[in-house]
């Protein structure tokens, strides 16, 4: 699982820093971006799955992580992305705190893979603080990759 | 004919009876396996007991002593056959296929250790105590060393399930080794079915002929394995023609029966056909599907086979073997203290982690009792070693629970300290419902995404309800009771767990705002109880639609 998380991030997927200031907005910003740069077609359909995920509860989990993710048949296969905000941003997360870490999910709602698994992977990564300190100094996304590798 | 068939009736209508009183005794009060007070049953009723007794309106007894190989009728013989074939096709469906080929090392070398050693210990307890038997490659030793080494591991289950130790090394360990036992145990089956037939012959058994049996036996096992595998698919797709999930599973059963009858025209027991055809099936989207459909005759014909092999038990032909049944106990169960512990000990359990392995690899089941049956059939053992593989059965299983309690009380099992350390950080999840149902959706929920993530979900314990999920290293324990779920699992996969159990509650969630969503739940009560205790049906909307014209 490991290599697959390495092989599932790229440029395309990793954002160094988002500009929204709002909730809604870094989901819309993160799906824009991944639509431009060509990983997701429908682009609406994404938006929905993920906004309907996080209104029956928030993803924003503790130390800053937070977890947006849909399930739709808009994507044919598990879409990822990395992003951060170093600033920090309200994500109605569990501990109170600003959220700086987003790891987005789409997956195929009717196409079984390891898609839960891919988010548990990642925050078992995330769970160590020096990880995330890295993260968040990050330069370009190697230095992200690295991180998950 | 007629008679013959009103006898056949009331027998098995007197063993459906008994076998389920027995069971209920056994389980409720006892706290012992059901299948002990099936068998049990078996005893009280069969013809060396209260079946001998003459009853006056049938002017004979229920179940006559019959001078033969079988002391029952061939009749009631059959219905346990298919019984047997039912249970082993069924233990094939619930076959862990690829844990069972990839899954950790420790568990494949603890099974095949058991195996080796139970097997060596068995035989040579006929080779050194039943006059007559001088080789380990005389029928009755084989057959005495193959019926030591299967494992039932269903009891060993309830056990780490009661003591939250499913998802221990040791209990993980235990849980791999039993599938390994299965198969290697019903592999040996054909081997020995082979050369106890070509024994019977009267021919002599030279290696060469024995590594001929074992090749052809092995060859069988594993040519049908693999073009049941290859073609699960195309069989499966075949099966769904019949566009209806009952004709699906009663042409299953169907296969699995001409297997069974092919394995035996090959030389080979029937059961291992059975087994092949389960172990096809199990990787299919047919397994689940046929595992509830065939789980109302499974839960008919597998009481009558405990029951029928309990009946085949001989009080008077035991006399003369009670020490020897006693030694042959005593080394079925040494064999497996030690020839799992030991190389779970070499693997980094420590002695009491090794005890603990072992004793779970203790009970034994119906594995140990289609083989004493084929043994008896065979003429390879008589009625006394029958005796003696029934008293290994009750004996191994009851002891086991105790041990298994006892060996679980003390600290860890492993040796080396940053294993005892990540061992103690072990992630347990519990929450309670409100009611059954939301339990039992929730569970099912929780089985079907985990499926959803590629993982494979099996049931280890009917009964109690645990569920092994399991994907390359990672191993998760479901434990569904009434009141609520239970998640085990090491640390390093309670994001896992906690992240599909949180998708799934939220599921609920969801479920149950759409439920009061609806415009008028009560509304939709009243109309649907409207058209009761009146004279004329309710009819339906379309009809009420039409009213107007009328």
């Amino acid at each position: 699982m490991k290599k697959k998380l390495k092989k599932l991030l790229g440029p395309k997927n990793i954002f160094l820093e988002l500009e929204a200031q709002t909730k809604s907005g870094i989901i819309e910003e993160m799906i824009e971006r991944l639509a431009d740069n060509g990983l997701i077609e429908d682009r609406l359909g994404a938006l929905k799955a993920v906004v309907e995920r996080e209104e029956k509860m928030s993803t924003g989990m503790n130390n800053g992580v937070a977890i947006p993710h849909g399930k739709t048949d808009c994507v044919s296969k598990l879409i990822v992305a990395v992003a951060l905000k170093t600033c920090g941003i309200d994500f109605g997360s569990t501990d109170g705190m600003p959220s700086t870490i987003f790891i987005m999910t789409i997956s195929p709602a009717s196409r079984s893979g390891p898609h839960i698994q891919f988010l548990a992977e990642v925050s078992k990564v995330l769970r160590d603080s020096a990880s995330r300190e890295r993260l968040l100094a990050a330069k370009n996304t190697n230095d992200i990759i690295t991180v998950f590798s | 004919m007629q008679h013959l068939m009103t006898t056949l009736v009331l027998q098995v209508a007197v063993i459906v009876v008994a076998a389920r009183v027995f069971g209920l005794i056994f389980s409720r009060y006892l706290k012992q396996s059901r299948v002990l007070g099936e068998l049990v049953a078996g005893m009280v009723i069969g013809p060396y007991a209260l079946g001998s007794l003459n009853l006056p309106l049938m002017g004979q007894s229920l179940f006559p002593k019959i001078e033969a190989v079988m002391p029952v009728s061939p009749e009631l013989y059959g219905l346990a056959v298919i019984a047997s074939i039912v249970l082993l096709f069924l233990a094939g469906l619930e076959t862990d296929l690829p844990t069972f080929l990839r899954y950790s090392l420790m568990g494949t070398v603890v099974g095949i250790g058991g195996v080796i050693c139970s097997f060596f210990l068995g035989s040579s307890a006929a080779v050194l105590f039943l006059p007559g038997v001088e080789s380990f490659m005389h029928p009755t030793a084989l057959f005495l060393g193959t019926l030591s080494t299967a494992t039932s591991v269903g009891i060993t289950a309830r056990i780490l399930s009661e003591k939250r130790k499913m998802s221990s090394p040791e209990g993980v360990t235990i849980l791999a080794g039993a599938v390994l036992d299965d198969v290697l145990g019903i592999v040996l089956l054909a081997v020995v079915v082979g050369i106890s037939k070509l024994g019977a012959a009267g021919d002599s058994v030279e290696w060469g002929r024995i590594g001929l049996i074992a090749l052809k036996a092995f060859g069988f096992w594993i040519v049908c394995t693999v073009l049941g595998i290859l073609f699960a698919k195309k069989i499966s797709k075949g099966l769904k023609w019949f566009k209806s999930n009952d004709a699906i599973a009663g042409v299953s059963l169907g296969m699995a029966l001409l297997l069974a009858g092919l394995a035996e025209m090959a030389g080979l027991a029937m059961i291992i056909g059975a087994y092949v055809m389960g172990l096809s099936l199990s990787q299919t989207d047919l397994a689940h599907e046929l595992r509830e459909r065939l789980h109302g005759i499974y839960q008919f014909l597998v009481p009558i086979f405990f029951c029928v092999m309990g009946m085949m038990v001989n009080f008077a032909a035991m006399k003369g073997v009670l020490m020897f049944g006693l030694i042959f106990t005593a080394l079925a169960i040494i064999g497996k203290i030690i020839g799992c512990g030991l190389p779970a000990w070499l693997l980094g359990f420590n002695l009491r982690g090794a005890f603990r392995v072992g004793a779970g690899m203790l009970p034994r089941g119906e594995v140990t009792l289609i083989v004493a049956g084929i043994g008896l059939s065979e003429g390879a053992i008589g009625q006394d070693m029958f005796g003696v593989a029934i008293m290994t059965l009750l004996i191994a299983s009851v002891i086991a629970p105790p041990v298994l309690i006892k060996s679980f009380e003390g600290g860890t099992g492993l040796r080396s300290r940053m294993d005892v350390k990540a061992e103690e950080a072990g992630c347990h999840i519990e929450l309670n419902f409100p009611s059954v149902h939301i339990t039992s959706f929730i569970a099912n929920r929780i089985r079907e995404a985990f499926r959803n993530e590629e993982f494979y979900v099996h049931e280890v314990n009917i009964e109690a309800k645990i569920y092994q999920i399991r994907k390359e290293d990672i191993s998760i324990t479901l434990i569904q009771r009434p009141e609520g779920i239970e998640l085990n699992t090491s640390q390093e996969n309670s994001h896992l767990a906690s992240l599909i159990v949180m998708e799934e509650i939220l599921e609920l969630k969801d479920l149950l705002q759409g439920i009061e969503r609806l415009e008028s739940p009560e509304g939709l009560c009243t109309e649907l109880a409207s058209g009761l205790f009146c004279e004329a049906f309710p009819r339906s909307t379309d009809d009420k639609k039409e009213e107007p014209g009328e």
